[in-house]
């Protein structure tokens, strides 16, 4: 009886909610979802809350093309302003002038695929709007700005002063934000002694901890249904990120146009539907897995099929997944154990 | 009674039952068979949880047929229930994606308008993960 009682109270405990708290928001103008285990919910709110602050701080910081209050520009926009007038150096805090030479970085390790320069070039194919729509092709102002080539490498970057060699250069942080967001959220909770969180940020995800004896799992988005193609276990400090030509795109006269633009041609990327790539913790003077896991995916969505390994290598990184535009999956060798496809039969090929 | 005696004289009851029966245990199994797949395998779900901005809204079963109308930042949007599934039947939005999109049922899939901060997502007994690389 006593035995039968035990096991009674050990299914009562199952019903019991488990210390997870969970929120989610807009930010970025995308969608910030936020999980944090075995803290109060008071803590917890308050940890989240904390990061979300945060995040709309950086908004406000880094935002490419709206002023962030009434007419005042974000410091990204108004050194925006100043490279489009001419020479003028302009100051600026020392964590965005941080953030601009580890993009320059980036941008010459991804052989400039990787290019936060380009804003002229994403403006104009209608990207930098929080509603888009089809627009005309203008073929012109394509051909001049790749002609101007805005490089990262324009920027002369001097203490905490700016400016551009280049006139056309217009940074836009849309491919490096997220990631870095991830990594301030991620060290912030760790300051906190937070051991267990997964932050989500418009398809960037870190994890920190585990979901109580579990590790996290993520899933990952199919790009043409409403599900999850596959799944996979985050381990602690890992951040994973996936770039989709599904999610801000638009049709013209039946051909997609994706908002990932490749610098050599002018043209959305067209041979990828998407592409995750899952990091690993980094060193602590390394650029840091939030990172990581937002800017390595692009510079292999644009490259071609012959050209991706090469592209992933170039960060590092081992564990990649390409859907290309005719729907064909592969899978890197490293990546291959750690999925597990949501519908079984699925077909893919192992990348050597 | 008939299960008592089935414990008790086994055989006689076996050579006691006529086609008829054999019919009805077979498709009885062959029921239940399918039920399992298609309901507990595939992971129906079971309610849709719809969020608005920041807030969880409300949950509701799917289990009925409804049209649920909600303010979303853009404007009006509707979000329909119907037998298990759920979707976006109506969006202010421009690009439509969330409408797009289509009925859901499985568990875990979820259905996000990013302008208009609306989202919708399925529960089901188990979730498949706790965040989606979307």
């Amino acid at each position: 009886m006593r035995y039968l009682l035990l096991f009674f109270t050990f299914l009562l405990t199952g019903c019991f909610k488990e210390p997870l708290y969970h929120s989610q928001s807009y930010v970025f103008g995308t969608l910030v979802d936020i999980s944090i285990y075995g803290e109060t919910d008071e803590r917890a709110r308050l940890l989240a809350n904390n990061i979300l602050a945060d995040f709309q701080n950086l908004h406000k910081q880094l935002h490419a093309w709206k002023p962030v209050s009434g007419n005042k520009l974000s410091e990204l926009g108004e050194l925006n302003a100043a490279i489009s007038a001419g020479n003028r150096a302009v100051k600026v805090s020392p964590a965005l002038a941080n953030m601009l030479l580890d993009a320059t970085d980036l941008s010459l390790k991804s052989n400039g695929l990787f290019n936060p320069a380009i804003g002229h070039l994403i403006s104009t194919w209608g990207f930098q709007r929080d509603e888009f729509s089809a627009v005309n092709v203008n073929e012109a102002a394509i051909k001049n700005l790749l002609h101007a080539q805005p490089r990262m490498t324009d920027l002369v970057i001097k203490a905490d002063a700016i400016y551009s060699t280049n006139p056309t250069v217009k940074l836009d942080l849309g491919g490096y934000a997220k990631g870095y967001a991830l990594d301030i959220a991620a060290s912030y909770l760790r300051k906190e002694q937070a051991k267990n969180a997964l932050i989500n940020i418009g398809g960037n995800v870190i994890a920190l901890g585990k979901h109580g004896d579990k590790p996290w799992r993520v899933g990952i988005q199919h790009p043409r249904a409403p599900t999850a193609i596959a799944t996979l276990d985050l381990a602690d400090g890992w951040a994973i990120g996936t770039s989709g030509d599904y999610q801000r795109y638009f049709m013209l006269n039946g051909q997609r146009y994706c908002h990932i633009i490749d610098p050599r041609t002018g043209y959305p990327a067209q041979q990828t539907q998407s592409v995750t790539v899952l990091v690993p913790p980094q060193a602590s003077n390394k650029t840091q897995a939030g990172v990581l896991s937002d800017v390595v995916s692009k510079p292999i969505f644009i490259e071609t099929a012959a050209n991706r390994n090469t592209a992933a290598q170039a960060f590092g990184i081992e564990n990649f997944m390409v859907i290309d535009a005719q729907a064909a999956i592969f899978v890197s060798a490293k990546m291959v154990n750690k999925l597990h496809w949501v519908d079984a039969g699925v077909k893919f090929s192992t990348l050597p | 009674m008939l299960v008592l005696n089935f414990l008790r004289y086994p055989k006689r009851l076996i050579n006691e039952l006529l086609i008829g029966d054999w019919l009805i245990i077979i498709l009885s199994l062959v029921g239940i068979f399918y039920l399992f797949q298609s309901l507990w395998t595939n992971e129906h779900a079971a309610r849709v949880q719809i969020s608005v901005g920041n807030k969880i809204y409300a949950t509701y079963s799917l289990n009925q047929q409804r049209d649920i109308h909600l303010h979303g930042k853009l404007g009006d949007a509707v979000i329909s229930i119907s037998q298990g599934k759920a979707r976006f039947s109506q969006s202010p939005c421009n690009t439509q994606y969330c409408v797009h999109q289509g009925w859901l049922s499985h568990a875990g899939q979820v259905a996000i308008c990013l302008p208009n901060q609306i989202s919708l997502e399925l529960l089901g007994e188990r979730k498949l993960y706790d965040s989606l690389n979307y």
